[in-house]
């Protein structure tokens, strides 16, 4: 019997009632990095879920759990992937306490489809990572996923209150709970958000919610240069001022936008998309003074945009953070334009092109390098960009790529001096290496 | 703050105390490391560090005052060379026995660590020494229109150092998070002396969020030595309002409502009648002492924002039949009525000789039952129990009013506040929301979380600290003592 075979009988015989997909043709669907699992395992459980790792964990085999499967590519290559779990079925929204603005979810459920059931009560998670239709709640807290509105709310680290993880043995073990507030014990919540998978699989999260803002408005400002875009930022965030989203968007990336998603912005500029919420009367002062702070720093023009064209915009926005071959960078807020500087100069000496929008407010970059398939002269960029941003007290990430990239880079870059009290943590919770490894810093 | 020594404890101890030659041995080794005048050992130094806020105590054998991380690192590597344990202690300020070293052993005190060393306000982060007083920082800023939110009552003294071992709160802390929010980076000092940093400045780091595994682990993982925080701009408005009630039920439901509403003021505090007389006995705040509750709030932000805010407030407030609404008038009113709320755990002291605070967390709509729960609890043990806490965060803290001069007296109050804490479990809360575990709450670990979670939890404590060289012995529950608190619960 070959392996497949071998393994589809082993759970045939232990989990008769787990449905699995063992078809060539259908796991084709589930490859990573032009890895095909050896069968999809589909349970409707958490109980279900957390046997078939245990049963995994017996066996001295390997799993992965997927969601949407939209950050699957997130990571180094895996060094081995026998099953993987698809968690798409554990989708139910367990509790929605709306008077505590909270809420209990299965792993499986989708972004949007939580959010349309918070809007019912007027409320929202305040997350908006990219592919909110396709991405499971699941995969964007083990990829701690964010989008653009990080900047006022914060990452999935400050917004969930409690967690359900499937152990490296089968075990389901809790953390945190359902209420704002807690530090009883240590905060594997923390531990757990984006560390893919490595410790252990996201079955159900609590969440802290906010209610949906009353008003939102968007500013495009255009500069002829970023510097006048990261003055105006740092001047914003020095004032009191209080935007959702401070964005970023250099010239290439305006023309993307033009060409892809039809979002007229002007592509001989630097522009900057600022994003208020909340009652109108604050809106409107907040638009006055962005205007006035703007002016200040030699804006060309100015418009603001609501409604349709502001989610399209914003859509527009989150999509593109996800090219062919797409940097993260983290840097100091003050290092951001100096930055983009130093991004043109490699990718002239490189003969490559960048296109890059940030979440100027966090310092963070994402650098869509082009053309993808210039393996050789991008590897040599991505170490002179990531060099640079270790300079700046930052680091680089590489978040798309082809595996052939990846194979000649490290996707995360060499991992620093505090990669031992990891290795420690991996080591403890997951000794056999029942769950993927290759995939996270230094291959955890 | 009291007298009881800590109850016995049937399992073997992790460590045996010090016998007079080992101690004379590690004295001179760290006395060379650090200096001989920054090493207390004699029993008149160490008696100041026996005890915390908590009702705990245990004395330790030599106190160190290192000066760096460096020096940090050589006592450790001291300590583990000579198998003593280390417990990290900040200005003592904590209420649940972290800092109290219950084997004994090397206590270090990070009052030499106070510095602020580096500001920066385009980036929004400061770096700091753990000894740093969380007000200082904020003092420090203020200047130049910026703070540091997290603001524990305590702030006067606690530093940022044990609020990072705690993970500490504060009224503020409703709409801006806790000290885990607002924590970048750390220097830390592993159980074998190496100094390592994680996290930083920028806002995303490769690996796992170690920064956030450490913050609240109550100084058993490792020992911080340096902290980069984030700071904020200053708001452009305050308004504060005190909200008068008749009874306990209006006053919690109003604080439901104003959240459910989905207005979340920067700030909305409770103090009982009790808390009251005792707060202005102290301080002459200007609260009303013929009320059942007082709801302390406050509304942050964009000044329309904050008009809108206290327009809602002052309404909802209205609709659960507050007595009286009054917005403070201006800044000294403000300050009087937050240090009415400040200094009220002090004030106690007008009213008892002693008191007992409890910690718990409860989902906001649960608050006019728990509330009611915790009366019964303190009829029940013939107890008085006050209530000022976090309302809009749904933590409470009962303070259980008690004299231990009176026999008896202190194990009912350990069982009242286990008793509370059992309340907050059965309705989904947690059993602390801003205290710690420390030593007093390891048996009520269990209530909330079951052996696997535990268990799990145990494993960070395995993989960094695993001879438990640093603060040895707590927040996790030890078998032999689960024996006690069932004892007691049979003799109910």
């Amino acid at each position: 019997m070959g392996e497949i075979e071998t393994l589809t009988h082993t759970f045939q015989e232990f989990l008769p009632a787990v449905s699995i997909i063992n078809d060539a043709d259908e796991l084709r669907n589930y490859g990573i990095d032009g890895l095909l699992p050896l069968m999809v395992s589909n349970p409707t459980t958490i109980n279900e879920a957390a046997q078939v790792v245990s049963l995994v964990n017996k066996q001295d085999l390997t799993i992965m759990a997927r969601g949407g499967g939209s950050q699957i590519n997130l990571g180094g290559i895996p060094n081995r992937l026998d099953v993987m779990l698809d968690t798409r079925h554990l989708d139910q929204l367990l509790e929605h306490e709306a008077p505590d603005l909270t809420c209990h979810i299965e792993a499986g459920m989708t972004l949007a489809a939580l959010q349309k059931q918070l809007a019912e009560k007027g409320q929202r998670l305040s997350l908006d990572p990219p592919n909110a239709d396709q991405a499971t709640l699941g995969g964007i807290l083990s990829s701690n996923a964010y989008g653009p509105k990080r900047l006022r709310y914060g990452t999935a680290r400050d917004l969930v209150i409690g967690l359900r993880v499937i152990q490296a043995n089968g075990e389901i073990t809790r953390s945190g709970g359902k209420v704002v507030k807690n530090v009883a014990g240590y905060d594997l919540n923390k531990l757990y958000i984006g560390s893919l998978g490595t410790l252990g699989i996201i079955v159900e999260a609590n969440f802290k919610l906010h209610p949906i803002p009353q008003a939102e408005r968007t500013m495009l400002l255009t500069y002829t240069n970023a510097t006048d875009v990261m003055h105006s930022v740092i001047e914003i965030q020095n004032s009191l001022l209080i935007p959702s989203a401070l964005e970023l968007i250099d010239p290439k990336a305006a023309n993307d936008l033009n060409d892809f998603f039809g979002i007229p912005l002007p592509s001989d500029g630097y522009t900057l998309a600022v994003n208020f919420e909340g009652s109108q009367a604050a809106i409107e002062r907040q638009l006055e003074e962005t205007e006035l702070i703007a002016r200040k720093h030699h804006v060309l023009i100015g418009d603001d945009i609501g409604d349709a064209a502001q989610d399209a915009f914003w859509e527009a926005i989150r999509e593109h953070t996800q090219g062919t071959v797409t940097c993260k960078a983290a840097i100091l807020v003050s290092q951001v334009a100096p930055y983009l500087q130093f991004v043109e100069q490699v990718c002239r000496r490189h003969e490559l092109e960048a296109s890059v929008i940030a979440h100027a407010g966090n310092g963070i970059l994402y650098i869509d390098l082009r053309p993808g398939d210039a393996t050789p002269r991008l590897v040599e960029a991505i170490i002179a960009l990531r060099q640079r941003a270790h300079e700046a007290r930052g680091s680089l990430i590489v978040e798309c790529c082809p595996a052939d990239l990846k194979r000649r880079i490290s996707v995360w870059g060499l991992p620093g001096s505090d990669f031992f009290l990891m290795q420690r943590l991996k080591n403890q919770f997951d000794p056999k290496g029942t769950f993927v490894r290759g995939r996270f810093v230094g291959g955890l | 703050m009291s007298i009881t020594e800590l109850p016995p404890n049937e399992t073997k101890p992790l460590y045996e105390r010090l016998s007079a030659a080992k101690k004379t041995k590690v004295v001179q080794a760290l006395s060379q490391a650090i200096g001989e005048k920054y090493v207390l050992h004699h029993p008149y130094d160490l008696m100041l560090y026996e005890y915390d806020a908590s009702i705990d105590r245990s004395t330790p054998d030599i106190v160190v005052i290192p000066a760096n991380a460096n020096e940090v690192s050589e006592i450790v590597k001291i300590a583990r060379g000579n198998q003593v344990p280390v417990v990290p202690r900040g200005a003592g300020t904590g209420l649940s026995g972290g800092a109290i070293p219950v084997y004994g052993g090397i206590i270090v005190v990070f009052t030499r660590m106070n510095r602020i060393l580096e500001v920066d306000y385009e980036n929004h982060f400061a770096v700091i020494q753990p000894g740093l007083v969380n007000l200082h920082l904020s003092n420090a800023l203020t200047p130049h229109g910026f703070y540091y939110v997290p603001d524990p009552s305590s702030q006067r003294s606690c530093t940022i150092g044990g609020n990072v071992g705690e993970n500490a709160g504060g009224p503020h802390t409703l709409i801006y998070g806790v000290t885990t929010n607002h924590t970048l980076g750390l220097e830390l000092v592993t159980p074998d002396g190496t100094i390592v940093e994680v996290g930083g400045a920028v806002q995303d780091h490769p690996g796992y969020d170690l920064t956030g595994l450490v913050i609240g682990s109550e100084g058993t993982l490792c020992i911080v030595t340096k902290i980069i925080v984030r700071i904020v701009p200053i708001s452009e408005a305050v308004k504060t309002l005190v909200a008068v009630f008749d009874s306990m039920d209006d006053a919690s439901n109003a604080v439901s409502e104003i959240i459910a509403g989905g207005i979340i003021p920067s700030a909305i505090e409770m103090m009982d009648q009790l808390l009251l007389q005792a707060v202005e006995a102290d301080m002459h705040a200007g609260y009303p002492l013929d009320a059942a509750a007082v709801l302390l709030m406050e509304a942050e932000g964009l000044k329309e924002d904050v008009q809108v805010q206290v327009e809602q407030i002052v309404q909802i407030s209205r609709k659960n039949h507050a007595r009286t609404v009054r917005i403070a008038a201006n800044e000294t009113e403000r300050q009087l009525l937050w240090a009415g709320r400040k200094n009220a755990f002090g004030a106690i002291g007008r009213i008892s000789p002693e008191f007992y605070v409890q910690d718990g967390v409860v989902p906001r709509t649960r608050l006019p039952y728990v509330l009611r729960r915790i009366a019964e609890i303190g009829e029940q043990y013939d107890l008085r129990i006050g209530n000022v806490f976090h309302a809009g965060d749904g933590n409470l803290h009962p303070l259980i009013l008690f004299d231990s001069q009176h026999p008896g007296e202190v194990a009912r109050v350990r069982q009242a506040g286990h008793d509370i804490l059992a309340v907050c479990a059965e309705v989904g809360g947690s059993i602390t929301g801003e205290h710690g575990v420390g030593i007093e709450k390891q048996e009520e670990m269990a209530l909330i979380f079951n052996e696997i979670d535990l268990k799990t939890m145990q494993q960070v404590r395995e993989a960094w600290n695993p001879q438990q060289l640093f603060n040895p012995g707590k927040l996790f529950p030890i078998p032999g003592r689960c024996a006690d608190v069932k004892q007691l619960d049979n003799a109910k």
